[in-house]
């Protein structure tokens, strides 16, 4: 650390010049990097964060304004209600007591298969004539990205089984009956 | 390091040797509960173990941050009561941002393992992760601020500046899943909610708390010797390097230097 450049007797100007040019770039060139990386972060986030999904009853609600756009939708997997055939998953997600109807292309996440899993939907309304628990409907939702939401809850695989029954309260105000897979 | 390394120079003491080997001794049944007594979850699987080293570090990230905003709170307030103009608190939040940081990565890198097991993806921009991401760059950039030249006590107010609006983000991370819809999944450990996790979990957990507390309580400490040492060295050179540059000027009679 040598604070007292003895070539600056000789040139002092030009030395501290340089010397005061060099951290003004490296101060601009952090700030930079930094303001960009946290704006491209605050952009991300923002444009996402607010509404990562629509719940069920709210995608249903908004269909007309929604169109064939695409969004995320979540809800609980209804188990007795999966099936799969070349690579497309047929299912129906539940929240609010509004059910939709959903064919999936692709792999589902690993976690899939536990009974009533919420999971997130990414695709976007497509219109026929479908039936699902709650009774018919005039959409089906096109999915091909599937995420699984997991809760906070937190219980030995050693006590606790596996429960093919809804979550306690889920359902209890909903005008319909969701069959119970037995298999 | 001129002038040569003795016992005064080293990070270690008694005190610390004895966090040292609490902080070694905590992480072995750290590890057995965690991978192999705590039971898997009934939904998650064996994937559920990676909460025990996930929640402690931002928890011992979270306070890492609180002591660096406080002790930059004290370095504004008493910079001029203190003999030492306050360098004890700026050493002390920089040595904390430090492992905050570390602690932060720590997050953001098991939480993205726990993620590709559980969610099905890596990463996604749900308010969480994106208000940890950028958090960890915030006190990166609080980390780079204190490395640019400066006078010390210019260079510690800014940083002191910068950390307490570093801070603001910290309480929108925690409360970011209760404010706005997330794929991530609600706070596993929150003040004055009961904690959704049973039995053998809930104390691993919390026993996971404790360990990576100490850990980090032992890695500041010797962030903050380090940065102390660093500072003895700077001004050490300082003082050598004008005592010969003095012996220059009186062996020449000139005033001027050797500029070889």
């Amino acid at each position: 650390m040598d604070l007292t450049p003895r070539h600056e007797i000789e040139e002092p100007g030009h030395l501290r010049r340089a010397i005061h040019r060099r951290r003004r770039w490296s101060i601009f060139a952090i700030t930079v990097v930094l303001i960009a990386a946290m704006a491209v972060i605050t952009a991300q986030g923002l444009r996402n964060a607010t509404l990562f999904f629509r719940n069920v009853d709210e995608a249903i609600e908004q269909r007309a304004e929604l169109g064939d756009r695409r969004f995320r939708i979540q809800g609980r997997v209804i188990p007795a209600s999966v099936q799969g055939e070349s690579g497309v998953t047929t299912f129906q997600v539940v929240y609010g007591c509004a059910v939709a109807l959903v064919r999936h292309t692709g792999d589902p996440p690993e976690l899939f298969k536990s009974p009533w899993i919420p999971v997130v939907l990414e695709g976007n309304w497509v219109p026929g004539d479908i039936q699902t628990v709650a009774g018919t409907d005039s959409h089906y939702f096109r999915s091909d990205r599937m995420l699984v939401k997991h809760t906070n809850e937190y219980a030995s695989a050693n006590e606790q089984r596996v429960s093919e029954s809804p979550p306690l309260g889920f359902l209890d105000t909903c005008p319909f009956k969701v069959p119970v897979n037995t298999s | 390091m001129p002038g040569g390394t003795n016992s005064t120079e080293m990070t270690a003491t008694p005190a610390t040797r004895v966090l040292g080997i609490s902080a070694v001794a905590a992480t072995a049944p750290m590890i057995l509960l965690g991978l192999a007594i705590s039971p898997a979850d009934v939904v998650q699987g064996e994937a559920v173990r990676m909460l025990y080293l996930h929640v402690p570090s931002i928890w011992v990230a979270y306070g890492s941050f609180v002591l660096t905003s406080f002790s930059s709170l004290l370095f504004l307030a008493r910079s001029k009561r203190r003999p030492d103009g306050g360098r004890h608190y700026d050493r002390l939040a920089g040595s904390a941002a430090e492992i905050g940081v570390l602690f932060t990565a720590i997050t953001l890198i098991t939480g993205m393992l726990w993620g590709k097991v559980t969610w099905g993806t890596y990463w996604q921009w749900d308010a969480r992760l994106t208000t940890t991401v950028l958090l960890f760059v915030t006190y990166l950039g609080y980390l780079a601020l204190r490395r640019l030249p400066a006078d010390p006590m210019v260079r510690g107010r800014r940083a002191a500046v910068m950390a307490l609006i570093s801070f603001i983000n910290v309480p929108i991370v925690h409360y970011s899943v209760d404010w706005w819809r997330t794929l991530h999944q609600k706070a596993s450990l929150s003040v004055g909610r009961r904690p959704e996790i049973t039995g053998e979990m809930y104390w691993t957990l919390l026993y996971s708390v404790l360990t990576v507390t100490i850990i980090a309580a032992w890695l500041t400490v010797h962030r903050y010797r380090v940065i102390r040492l660093e500072e003895l060295r700077d001004e050490e050179n300082l003082e050598m390097l004008i005592s010969s540059r003095r012996n220059e000027k009186t062996a020449d009679g000139t005033g001027h230097g050797d500029t070889t």
